[in-house]
């Protein structure tokens, strides 16, 4: 096994998780874009639906041990668990910002942010509360083809979905904000709620078609999370929520192309970084990443917008 | 409710004067804490709360970053955590640096031995004591809270906080791999722990619980000094409005520097207790959700106050270590009672931080001043007050100013050359000359737009000029920081008014003195006679500035600015510039959005502000004031200033009218 492989399949493998990152960064960031706000509580809504898809796929009668799927009987499992995983998130979503962040929308300073924290909490602690402790294993309902690439390298056909998704989705939300009479609307209630109320923006139903599409996208990314993976536990959206954030916010927190190279990227640190200098140290990597951005470029790669609120 | 309150003698109690409640309060409060040991006669119980006052000085010390100064900070267990680890490895066999004659003073003064094995080369054993290190925690915290803060100065809000949850992210995963120096996830073990008179405390909970409540007393102590001096005027003026704290004289970067180096301090005193209490340290005891656990006792006792803080923190202390756990064993015998397993299986404690959860959303939404704020005792308007013909105030005095300076034109006292300042190639300041003279009134007029605010802003170094000088009494201030020029002696209003909105009309005034008094930080907490003398002196000149508006402010002294009339607030915040001892005062349309009879009074106090000597420089819309008031007027057109003169010269100038109505189009 040559040094080059590894690397390479490192590359693979950290591309992979990056795209992992990016589904969830591309849902937080959405938020930020719209209302400023730095929503903690999306990587416990993505958490929370793994848990959801979980149930769905036992009350579909598929658990971690049962035959796989295959065919039809798969496409169909499929379709029905994203469905009613992100419908069932979405409207957490919106429950979230309905009962605890439209009371603080005109508040300035930290209380919404600290809002979150609160509601992150509340949904980790309550998973925590309801599966217990220990990790849960996640049906593994995809097809476990491989292909080798060079050497012992190789790419797995789990991870040609992510960037297949990934990449869509960058491409669908940017259309969904850039060209769309509703993204229209979301970016006018970004540069000035009240202005866009008094053009007859229905600012209420932008914000939670916002947060539903989020958390919608947070619970698509749990799926991923659950299938690539096969498995789950509450903590996983502290972990894996908090790189997801640095990814946000480095490639540029608002941008939804940067939400991906900043996922890119972050993936791709851990993986290498943790071949290079070690796993024990991948959070220290990511962290100092955070610090570094935020100090000397608030705006991240691709943010265009400077931070603003005070 | 408020029937209760007056028989029980509430309401007399809230009559007293403050110094004297705590006169009263603070014996009272002692007293309970020495007698609670015997009160409560139950070891078990002293334990409970010598670990909950490890979670007061927590609350105390996250208090003064994030309720004084307003600076969120997310990871505050890492001070937690280095103070902890700054005592523990102190204290413990973990490093075993080879013996040289560095260690003989140490030796010598008995804070460590050398050790003989034969065969091997010397080593050192630590055993430093636990006094000593206690101050050496706290000192090395104050650093590491500095280095942590120092990359967020130029953050706000949220972007601050996710840097210090950063920096709370990363402290633990040091701690954990970190070996060498931390025994990584095993953590340290055999703490020795702390003696006194050869006393050791061991392992019984009573020492400990009577060192707590030594500790805690002192950071209480410590808060409130601090709160009620220049330096805690500064963090909340900072808290407020960073930019006019800065306009006031405010340093930010000391001031929050100071904050965090403060606000770690304390928390490492409370890690440095807590080891020593426990005699082990591991990385998990600063994760996360430890940072958010104080964060919960801040925001439920109420952001910034003392009183609150301490209670949250010992509510949130005894939830975990006593409530939940009785409460527990209630859910059982009622389980026990109707036969249902699962009620015995219930464990309350699991439910922690769900509680915490909890608490944080339904603070936010409900009462983000937390459950018992900071009290202001804002005295209701009697109704002779609320009806009392305004008075002016007859003769301006200001015991500092000096009128032998006023009467006309004197020397150049603010001198602008070659000022230049464009936005993305909008040029705001377009080489700008001018001169100002010391007594004089100079007024700058024109259109929306020509850039006469960011004059202001230049000139008082909110922004920095592209080129160009601006020199006061021959020196320069031109790019210097706005602290830096308002010492020097300019200072400003806004044209959209900037007040401390959650400060006292006295305590706006009292920033407005910031530059002009000494006090730091240890003066603040020890208050020596040099103090106490200089914040008298600062009221008495509050006092005198007030009085330039007669009997407007006066009775309106204690209560916060966010509820004054738009010209009461107008007038605070003129005093508070005048309170910085200006030699010149910029006015920015300090009569906008007044009635013809606040205007004139305005413009009497102006004329009465140049008797006193103070040069002024008015921007102002309303031009039949300047032309009434005015020394010189100077016209900005783009950037440019297109004329200057005496206001009778400007008002038939050509070219300001043509600014002001347009060109004429002439016939072909």
């Amino acid at each position: 096994m040559s040094g080059l492989d590894v690397v390479l399949q490192q590359v693979v493998n950290g591309l992979a998780l990056g795209m992992m990152y990016a589904l969830l960064a591309l849902g937080f960031t959405m938020v930020y874009g719209i209302i400023e706000l730095i929503n903690f509580s999306h990587f416990s809504v993505f958490m929370t639906g793994t848990f959801v898809g979980l149930t769905v796929l036992n009350l579909m009668g598929v658990t971690a041990v049962s035959r796989s799927l295959s065919g039809l009987s798969l496409v169909t499992t499929l379709i029905a668990l994203f469905l009613v995983t992100m419908l069932v998130t979405g409207l957490l979503g919106v429950l979230i910002e309905r009962v605890c962040l439209r009371p603080l929308r005109n508040v300035s300073g930290t209380a919404p942010m600290i809002t979150t924290i609160g509601v992150a909490f509340i949904l980790i602690n309550l998973m925590l509360l309801t599966f217990g402790p220990q990790a849960q294993r996640f049906p593994s309902l995809l097809p476990n083809w491989r292909w080798p690439l060079m050497g012992t390298a190789e790419i797995t056909f789990k991870q040609l979905v992510l960037f297949a998704v990934g990449l869509v989705l960058m491409v669908v939300l940017s259309h969904l904000v850039k060209r769309t009479t509703l993204g229209k609307a979301m970016r006018a209630t970004a540069q000035d709620a009240d202005a866009a109320r008094m053009m007859g923006i229905d600012v209420d139903r932008v914000v939670v078609l916002t947060f539903f599409l989020g958390s919608a996208l947070a619970g698509a990314g749990s799926l991923f999370f659950g299938l690539y993976y096969g498995f789950t536990g509450y903590y996983i959206g502290y972990t894996t929520g908090l790189r997801a954030f640095t990814s946000a916010v480095l490639g540029g927190i608002g941008s939804i192309p940067g939400a991906v190279l900043g996922g890119l990227c972050i993936g791709l640190t851990q993986s290498l970084g943790g071949q290079l200098i070690g796993v024990k140290w991948t959070d220290v990597m990511i962290f100092s990443i955070l610090i570094f951005v935020m100090v000397l470029r608030p705006s991240g790669l691709l943010g265009v917008r400077a931070p603003q609120k005070a | 409710m408020r029937g209760l309150g007056a028989r029980l003698g509430l309401d007399r109690w809230r009559a007293l004067p403050l110094s004297r409640r705590r006169q009263i309060l603070t014996p009272v409060l002692l007293g309970l804490g020495l007698l609670f040991p015997v009160l409560t006669g139950n070891a078990g119980n002293v334990d409970a709360a010598a670990n909950a006052f490890t979670y007061v000085l927590l609350a105390l010390g996250l208090n003064i970053v994030v309720g004084f100064a307003g600076l969120l900070d997310l990871g505050y267990a890492a001070f937690f955590a280095i103070g902890a680890y700054g005592y523990g490895i102190a204290a413990s066999g973990q490093l075993k640096p080879e013996w040289s004659g560095f260690w003989t003073p140490l030796e010598w003064a008995g804070q460590v031995s050398r050790l003989v094995v034969p065969g091997q080369a010397d080593s050192v054993q630590f055993h430093f004591t636990f006094w000593p290190m206690l101050a050496v925690s706290a000192i090395i915290c104050a650093i590491f809270g500095m280095l942590f803060g120092a990359p967020t100065l130029r953050l706000r809000g949220d972007y601050l906080a996710i840097v210090t949850l950063g920096f709370g992210e990363i402290v633990p995963v040091v701690a954990r791999n970190w070996e060498g120096l931390t025994n990584g996830a095993q953590g340290l073990g055999g703490i020795r722990t702390p003696r006194l008179f050869g006393f050791d405390f061991g392992f019984s909970p009573y020492p400990y619980y009577f060192l707590g409540l030594a500790l805690v007393a002192a950071a209480v102590w410590i808060s409130i000094r601090l709160q009620e001096s220049r330096v805690g005027r500064a963090w909340m003026a900072i808290r407020e409005d960073e930019l006019a704290a800065g306009a006031m004289g405010v340093d930010h970067v000391h001031y929050k520097l100071l904050a965090f180096a403060m606000g770690a301090a304390v928390g490492g005193l409370g890690g440095t207790f807590y080891v020593a209490k426990l005699t082990t340290a591991t990385p998990d005891m600063f994760t996360f959700p430890v940072s958010v656990m104080v964060l919960v006792m801040v925001v439920l006792g109420g952001l910034g106050s003392i009183r609150g803080v301490v209670l949250a923190a010992l509510f949130v202390a005894f939830l975990q270590s006593v409530i939940l756990q009785d409460l527990t064993e209630y859910v059982h015998a009622l389980g026990r009672l109707v036969g249902s397993d699962a009620l015995q299986k219930v464990e309350l404690i699991t439910s922690l931080e769900l509680i915490f959860g909890i608490i944080l959303v339904l603070m936010m939404i409900f009462r983000r001043e937390g459950l018992w704020p900071a009290v202001r005792k804002v005295s209701a308007l009697t109704r002779e007050q609320q009806t009392a013909a305004p008075s002016r105030g007859t003769a301006v005095e200001l015991g500092w100013a000096r009128p032998e300076a006023a009467g006309g034109p004197g020397r150049p006292l603010l001198e602008i050359a070659g000022l230049r300042k464009s936005f993305g190639g909008v040029a705001a300041a377009d080489d700008i000359t001018l001169t100002v003279h010391a007594g004089e009134l100079v007024s700058v007029i024109g259109p929306n737009g020509s850039g006469k605010t960011t004059l202001f802003n230049l000139v008082t170094g909110l922004i920095r000029p592209d080129a160009g000088s601006i020199r006061l009494e021959g020196r320069e201030i031109g790019g210097r920081a706005p602290h830096e020029i308002v010492t020097a002696g300019v200072a400003r209003t806004f044209q959209n008014i900037r007040l401390f909105n959650n400060l006292s009309v006295m305590e706006n005034l009292l920033v407005g003195e910031h530059a002009r008094l000494e006090a730091g930080v240890l003066g603040a907490i020890f208050r020596p006679p040099r103090v106490r003398r200089e914040e008298q002196r600062a009221v008495e000149r509050a006092l005198e500035g007030v009085a330039i508006f007669g009997n407007r402010l006066l009775p309106r002294l204690d209560h916060p600015v966010y509820g004054l009339s738009y010209a009461n607030r107008r007038r605070t915040e003129i005093a508070r510039a005048i309170m910085t001892r200006p030699k010149v005062l910029l006015l920015d349309e300090p009569a906008a959005g007044m009635n013809p009879a606040e205007t004139l009074e305005l413009m009497d106090l102006i004329r009465a502000f140049r008797g006193l000597g103070i040069t002024i420089i008015l921007i102002e819309h309303k031009l039949d004031v300047v032309m009434d008031v005015s020394d010189r007027v100077v016209v900005l057109d783009h950037g440019v200033k297109i004329a200057e003169g005496a206001p009778a010269q400007v008002r038939n100038d050509e070219r300001v009218i043509e600014a002001y109505l347009g060109r004429r189009r002439r016939a072909a």
